[in-house]
């Protein structure tokens, strides 16, 4: 059985009643796993030191956010991209992001124990937070500090984020660093949220050759996003041979999603899932999963059911559980469907779909042909 | 956005005297294109590295030697700019004059260079994203008020708005490109389109749940 690492902690990192990033959806996912498995019992994470967090954050940055945790008043916390509207701040948020740092740490040592080749953190994948500045939902990036310990280790990193925004926090924080290679699949920072995650950055420094970005244009269907994914992915792991492969789960490109524009369905992210494990166990590297954005509660708690499963090499059963629907159309007020995975008629038809598929198509090229003179063997 | 704020200082310069080998030596070294050429302070004229290649190329009716001097080559007068013009101002005359930098002088004194490169970069700032944040395109009425009403919807929001890129399309209509620090574009176009305003982008997404 694959461990997965939970707890009730995490769902203390609630940034509001009307906030997109609603625990809402955890608590629905363990609830779904719980219904469908009664013996489902996560491991525990620990919860992370303020050491821990140092290791990616400056120091001015963390004693504003246990500032504000603590309900004190502080002049410039909008400098620190904190108490926006995108990341406000709330009573013990310092905690609560460090429950998340520490259930991917936990994850990570899992992993550097040898304990299993494959885990799901099922939770964090904060993947905007930077340096010294919170952004976009995120307060301390947990792939970052789990990324700086398994370095300790002396471990090489492949970041596989799939999440539809620019994975920009983890990007910046190992720009100059060859030990860790981040590839991002995203929609295009030309239209999508953080702006960043062109095809020409590609590191600096020593790092010139590991930041791989594949921007994608608003509307990529699924069989455009799963070529290119395998395309990089493979190579990524051909030409870099890495020893963990971080993946930031986040299931925001689905076609339900509110705040992107990507149309992938459950039938893609199964393709995509089961193509990142038997990636990885073919390189011989072990796999870490976290959970990361997803903003619709359908079709988030849907993808994560599904990988859920992929890892556990389970059959997904095709109908949701009748007392789970019930009881959460209920709290939620929101339709949900009966089935685990999207009806085949779904997505909508996209009219620009060879137009897409073309410039999907180059830009994955481009950025081959552009590292592959730093990495290529 | 001014002279200043995207000229480039120091900038590299030779005396019209040095010879023709040497400003290409220096050109390669210091990984410039254009030399402006000043002597006892005071700018005389400006050497490129074409004017450098064309003038020493066998192509040429009459090549000069390596050996020739800067002063027989030089473009002499030389359009300058001033500090204080409107970056606006300094593009409008390297794109009618066709040229590649213009010398930036303060009375006499050559304060800086500004160069096609300077202002692309000009442009990237800004159309692009420094900072972590989302694009709304929204069309307004070309007339009093508009921009006004359409900031205040975001500060009403508390969103932060990075920069603001307006062009006139037809007549009557302004498009305005908007940065704005958040990543719930989407919901708010929404209450925008509630609000009568016209969102280009994000466009309407009717599935989502």
């Amino acid at each position: 059985m694959v461990p997965v690492i939970f707890s009730e902690e995490y769902l203390r990192y609630d940034l509001g009643e009307s906030h997109p990033f609603s625990p809402v959806r955890l608590e629905m996912l363990v609830d779904l796993l719980r219904e469908w498995d009664s013996s489902f019992a996560p491991l525990r994470p620990r919860l992370a030191s303020r050491q821990e967090v140092l290791s990616v954050h400056a120091e001015r940055y963390v004693r504003r956010v246990e500032a504000a945790s603590r309900g004190e008043e502080v002049a410039d916390l909008a400098d620190y991209g904190l108490s926006t509207g995108d990341t406000p701040v709330f009573a013990g948020m310092d905690e609560a992001a460090r429950w998340l740092v520490g259930g991917a740490l936990t994850a990570a040592e899992v992993v550097a124990r040898g304990q299993s080749k494959v885990v799901l953190q099922l939770g964090g994948g904060l993947h905007h937070a930077q340096f010294d500045r919170a952004s976009g939902f995120c307060v301390y990036n947990d792939l970052a500090v789990a990324i700086r310990y398994l370095l300790q280790q002396g471990v090489r990193v492949l970041y596989l984020d799939i999440d539809v925004h620019h994975g920009d926090g983890v990007q910046w924080l190992f720009y100059d660093e060859p030990r860790v290679l981040t590839l991002s699949l995203h929609e295009s920072g030309r239209y999508l949220f953080p702006g960043s995650g062109g095809v020409t950055e590609i590191g600096q420094g020593q790092g010139v050759g590991y930041s791989w970005n594949w921007p994608l244009e608003p509307f990529t269907a699924g069989e455009s996003y799963f070529a290119g994914l395998r395309l990089l992915y493979r190579k990524a792991l051909e030409w870099f041979s890495p020893e963990v492969v971080l993946v930031q789960a986040g299931a925001d490109a689905h076609y339900l999603d509110p705040l992107a524009d990507l149309m992938l369905t459950s039938k893609t992210y199964r393709r995509v899932f089961a193509e990142i494990l038997t990636g990885a166990s073919r390189a011989g590297a072990a796999a870490i999963f976290t959970l990361g954005g997803g903003y619709s509660l359908d079709a988030a708690v849907r993808v994560w059911a599904l990988l859920y499963h992929s890892l556990s090499g389970v059959e997904p059963p095709r109908q949701l559980p009748a007392a789970w629907l019930s009881r959460w159309r209920e709290r939620s007020g929101k339709q949900l469907g009966p089935l685990l995975c999207d009806p085949d008629e779904a997505p909508p038809r996209v009219e620009r779909k060879a137009v897409i598929e073309r410039l999907n198509q180059a830009n994955a090229e481009r950025l081959l042909a552009t590292v592959g003179k730093y990495l290529k063997p | 956005m001014l002279v200043r704020d995207v000229m480039h200082q120091p900038v590299i310069t030779i005396g019209p005297e040095a010879s023709l080998k040497d400003a290409d030596l220096l050109m390669w070294e210091q990984g410039v294109r254009h030399l402006p050429v000043v002597e006892d302070g005071r700018l005389l004229g400006i050497l490129t590295d074409r004017d450098l290649r064309t003038a020493t190329s066998e192509l040429s009716p009459l090549p000069l030697s390596p050996q020739a001097t800067v002063r027989e080559v030089m473009t002499a007068p030389v359009l300058t700019a001033d500090p204080q013009d409107p970056v606006e101002d300094a593009a409008r005359l390297m794109r009618e004059r066709k040229i590649g930098s213009l010398p930036v002088v303060e009375g006499k004194e050559l304060k800086g260079i500004i160069t096609g490169i300077d202002l692309l970069d000009a442009l990237v700032a800004l159309t692009g994203a420094n900072l972590p944040s989302g694009r709304i395109e929204v069309r307004l009425a070309n007339k009093p008020g508009e921009l006004a009403r359409l900031a205040q919807f975001f500060a009403a929001h508390g969103v932060n708005i990075h920069s603001v890129l307006t062009y006139p399309e037809t007549t009557g209509v302004v498009r305005n490109v908007l940065r704005v620090d958040s990543l719930e574009t989407r919901p708010l176009a929404e209450e925008l389109r509630k609000k009568g305003f016209e969102v280009l982008w994000p466009p309407e997404k009717p599935w989502s749940r």
